[in-house]
């Protein structure tokens, strides 16, 4: 990677160089039977050139001809797409405890045994079938630059879930652990799977109408995918995010502070610097209800003429970098979750969604299948919803929060509590 | 490149073994408004080792080809692995040895065509919403995408594929005050560059209706009679019906193949839905699947009898059902799972002015935005709609998810039109992404679907 960062300079003004290395092992159960195991070893290099104000990107995923690679980028460049930004130097970000090497000894036999294990637990208790999964994953990231920045970050992750599907279905209950190194689902979790599966045996009819809705830690990233896209440099830059007007403002409800947290490192993907050498820094987005910022990676920080908050980041080598919160928790609250079916009273669990990613995101809309949709009645599940949505929009819906729950679960999009929220729309074939 | 590959598997001890490599390249270029925001143009390759060995079936995916030994070992120990744990073993249906070689028939090679060319035809196209003074940003993509793809077995089998793609995709969105309105365009094919020529007027017709959306009122929530056109009816049909003729997605759950036994009277008796990859000219043509098996027309569903599934060289021996041709993987990070190729609501007799009528009062709704399903539940995005009374169009209405169960929704189709259109751009999700998966239908009438609004 150095020698192609020198080749690069004799051709281009500034020059980027970003290298990545994983490897991953995947262990899939089905129906409580062992079904698949997969692994991957990848890597890759991408290059990015700037010069004149235009800049150009190539990649490859073996790095054996650098000059070929120099050449990519460069007829790239010719294109003209415009960028003029500075690559940062940055230099003594903080060390963060990012990879557990018990992962290495964690072999598919390993994983093979612990899903087994899983599916014993369940083994006579239910009559739903049980599909589990468990996985292994180690990074290498390296970033150099022109301006001297040369930083890597090596890490490591484990996930392991338990999902009990209904009959004639893909719509389960499930509970997911995440973490740097083998982290085994504990009694808790797989008796939720177990409690709720149960209780939602029973299909109830519900009027359509407002309601109280509990959005579940998975189910989360409905509300948050609205909430990342309106405040996403690239949609702040453009002018067509509706809150790029109202920073310091209230967008929802005091109780909600929504906060992207690389540097905690107590979970896995912590990165003291992003994808371009900028330093990671904890950043709120909402803080007590109160739009607190945006998050920018540098080209589109540099179209808005602000300063990049280290958000640059990449699915892989084949994409260019751009702005993404990738370490993102809202603030647990303070009850437990049978508190929150207490105060629910009556209402609905989103157990599940279908179409989190349609309708008007970036408006804060929403209008999502629920898959399962549990039915709550005297603060506990009394059965199943189906053919039936929840819908609002943001912006309105998470002003209304009844109560949040006492700890985080890993999501999609981050980690979340599980959020109480009322008046919300509710219509169903019932 | 064949003995290279034969070379990989020369040391594996396996009862069988197959590898795959890609040599893949594209070209991309965006705009965000008036700005190009990306140009790129790269190449890349990589390899899956698959291997059959005791009753256990493994792959390992690789991108360094010093890797291959240690792959090909892994692959190994891992389905031995399997092979221990697994009551049933695994085995894959029996199919031609080929060796064949195969080239698309192209209307222009984007390979042949200057990137500045691109850049200017994809200019073109953006410059044209952007004329409007409603039209806040504009998100607009020109991509062509090169596999070439060789697969060797050690039953003998050696194909080599080459699979060309392009596409323009976008989104133009409209703004007045806080309210913000977005539409897609997206246009392509697998048959050549000429597919993306001489298309203003779509992207003009895209950005009327991102114009008009502004004043178009939400939907009431409720339940409806609607017409959907035919990617809301493709959509549907991939989606609700088609991923679970996917036998891999039902292969392990006993309730899910109980529901979708051959003979089963799951559709309307005016339903017959068909995968066909086979047929040129379309986004989702291929001649072989990435187990090197010849891709065939299947019919999934007659007059509204489940007759057929997708099937994979494993899933085919277990279901103890033909081999289809499905197998197939995104790319070279993967390894092979069923997809559909192109799959349809073949076509009835009626016109679209016979459907507005019979369906009287309801919703004629147009073009997704997404869609997803749980096997028994599904919802998806509609782009938009009008509300249709006595069988006349009549106001836009917007924000329009539906959301219905699979089953009821198959029987509540009750009239086809004779419009069959496919459509032109893919990007199926299943854990890897299919860029050519294709799908279209006919205008559909359906009964009763709950149509969540804001």
């Amino acid at each position: 990677m150095e020698r192609l960062l020198d080749i690069a300079r004799k051709k281009a003004g500034k020059v980027e160089v970003y290298g990545e290395k994983s490897t991953s092992d995947d262990v899939s159960f089905e129906n409580s039977k062992l079904k698949d195991i997969e692994s991957s070893i990848q890597s890759g290099v991408g290059l990015l050139l700037m010069q004149d104000g235009k800049v150009g990107y190539a990649y490859t995923r073996n790095l054996v001809d650098r000059e070929g690679l120099v050449q990519n980028a460069l007829d790239a460049l010719k294109g003209g797409a415009e960028a003029d930004y500075d690559l940062p130097l940055t230099k003594d970000v903080p060390e963060l405890d990012t990879y557990d090497g018990s992962i290495e000894k964690l072999s598919t036999t390993g994983m093979v045994e612990e899903c087994n294990r899983v599916c014993g637990v369940f083994a006579g208790k239910t009559s739903g079938q049980l599909n589990t999964s468990a996985g292994s994953m180690t990074t290498e990231v390296r970033v150099l630059n022109s301006a001297g920045t040369d930083l890597n970050t090596k890490s490591s992750s484990y996930y392991a879930y338990a999902a009990l599907n209904f009959p004639g279905s893909y719509s389960s209950i499930f509970r997911m652990v995440t973490g740097k190194g083998f982290t085994p689902l504990s009694d808790e979790d797989t008796s939720y799977v177990l409690n709720a599966y149960e209780a939602a045996q029973k299909e109830v009819k519900v009027p359509s109408g407002k309601m109280k809705v509990l959005f579940l830690p998975s189910t989360m990233y409905t509300l948050v995918w609205r909430l990342l896209a309106a405040t996403g440099g690239k949609n702040v830059y453009e002018k067509v995010s509706p809150l790029k007007d109202k920073v310091g403002e209230k967008v929802m409800s005091e109780r909600l502070t929504v906060v992207d947290t690389p540097l905690d490192d107590a979970w896995p993907g912590a990165r003291a610097f992003d994808d371009e050498g900028t330093a990671c820094r904890e950043t709120p987005i909402v803080e007590a209800g109160i739009l607190k910022g945006f998050y920018f990676d540098r080209y589109y920080a540099w179209k808005a003429g602000v300063e990049p908050t280290g958000h640059g980041f990449r699915p892989g080598v084949t994409s260019r970098v751009s702005p993404g919160l990738e370490h993102l928790t809202i603030e647990p609250g303070k009850e437990s979750f049978a508190e929150l079916l207490k105060a629910m009273d009556k209402g609905i669990i989103v157990g599940g969604v279908l179409g989190a990613h349609s309708g008007n995101l970036l408006n804060g809309d929403f209008s999502v299948g629920l898959a399962p949709g549990l039915y709550v009645e005297g603060g506990e599940i009394a059965g199943q919803v189906k053919d039936a949505m929840v819908a609002g929009n943001i912006y309105d819906t998470m002003q209304r929060v009844v109560g949040i729950e006492n700890r985080v679960h890993p999501g999609y999009m981050g980690r979340f509590p599980a959020v109480l929220l009322e008046d919300v729309s509710f219509a169903s074939k019932g | 490149m064949f003995d290279k590959l034969r070379d990989m598997l020369a040391g594996v001890d396996a009862d069988y073994a197959d590898v795959r490599h890609e040599q893949m390249s594209e070209t991309k270029i965006a705009f965000a408004r008036k700005e190009l925001t990306g140009l790129s143009a790269s190449s890349t390759d990589g390899y899956v080792v698959r291997v059959l060995k005791n009753g256990g079936f493994s792959s390992v995916a690789f991108t360094s080809p010093d890797d291959a030994t240690r792959a090909a070992a892994t692959a190994a120990e891992n389905a031995e692995l399997i092979g221990r744990t697994i009551e049933k073993p695994v085995r894959l249906a029996d199919t031609e040895v080929v060796k064949d070689e195969v080239r698309p028939e192209l209307d222009e090679d984007p390979r042949k065509i200057a990137v500045d060319e691109k850049l200017e035809l994809l200019r073109g196209y953006n410059d044209i919403p952007l004329e409007n003074e409603k039209v806040a940003t504009t998100a607009m993509g020109y991509a062509d995408l090169v596999r070439n793809k060789w697969f060797l077995s050690t039953e003998g089998s050696e194909v080599y594929e080459e699979l060309i793609t392009v596409r323009v995709r976008g989104n133009i969105t409209t703004k007045d005050g806080d309210l913000t309105q977005s539409v897609r365009v997206a246009f392509g094919g697998s048959d050549g560059f000429a597919r993306l020529r001489g298309r203003d007027e779509l992207v003009h017709e895209r950005t009327g209706i991102a114009v008009d959306l502004l004043k178009a009122e939400p939907v009431t929530a409720g339940t409806y009679n609607a017409v959907l056109n035919y990617q809301l009816a493709g959509v549907f049909t991939h989606e609700a019906f088609g991923h679970f003729s996917e036998a891999d997605l039902i292969e392990d759950s006993p309730t899910m193949r109980e529901r979708m036994q051959i003979g089963a009277e799951l559709g309307n008796t005016v339903l017959s839905i068909k995968d066909d990859p086979t047929v040129p000219h379309q986004l989702g043509h291929y001649r072989y699947d990435d187990e090197g098996v010849a891709a065939r027309p299947t019919q999934l569903m007659k007059d509204g009898v489940l007759v057929g599934r997708l099937h994979s060289r494993r899933t085919a021996a277990s279901f103890d059902e033909p081999l289809s041709g499905h197998c197939v993987a995104e790319d070279y990070r993967y390894a092979p799972i069923i997809r559909m190729g192109s799959i349809f609501i073949e076509p009835g007799e009626r016109s679209l002015d016979d459907l507005l009528g019979q369906l009287g009062d309801g919703l004629y709704l147009i073009n997704h935005m997404g869609g997803q399903t749980t096997g028994e539940n599904f919802t998806f995005g509609a782009q938009y709609g009008f509300v249709v009374k006595g069988g006349k169009k009549e106001r836009m209405v917007r924000d329009i998810n539906i959301s219905g169960n699979l089953y009821h929704t198959l029987k509540s189709i009750v009239a086809v039109g004779k419009d069959l259109t496919l459509n032109e751009t893919g990007g199926c999700g299943k854990g890897q992404v299919n860029h050519r998966s294709c799908f279209g239908a006919p205008h559909v009438l359906v009964r009763d679907v709950v149509i969540g609004g804001k």
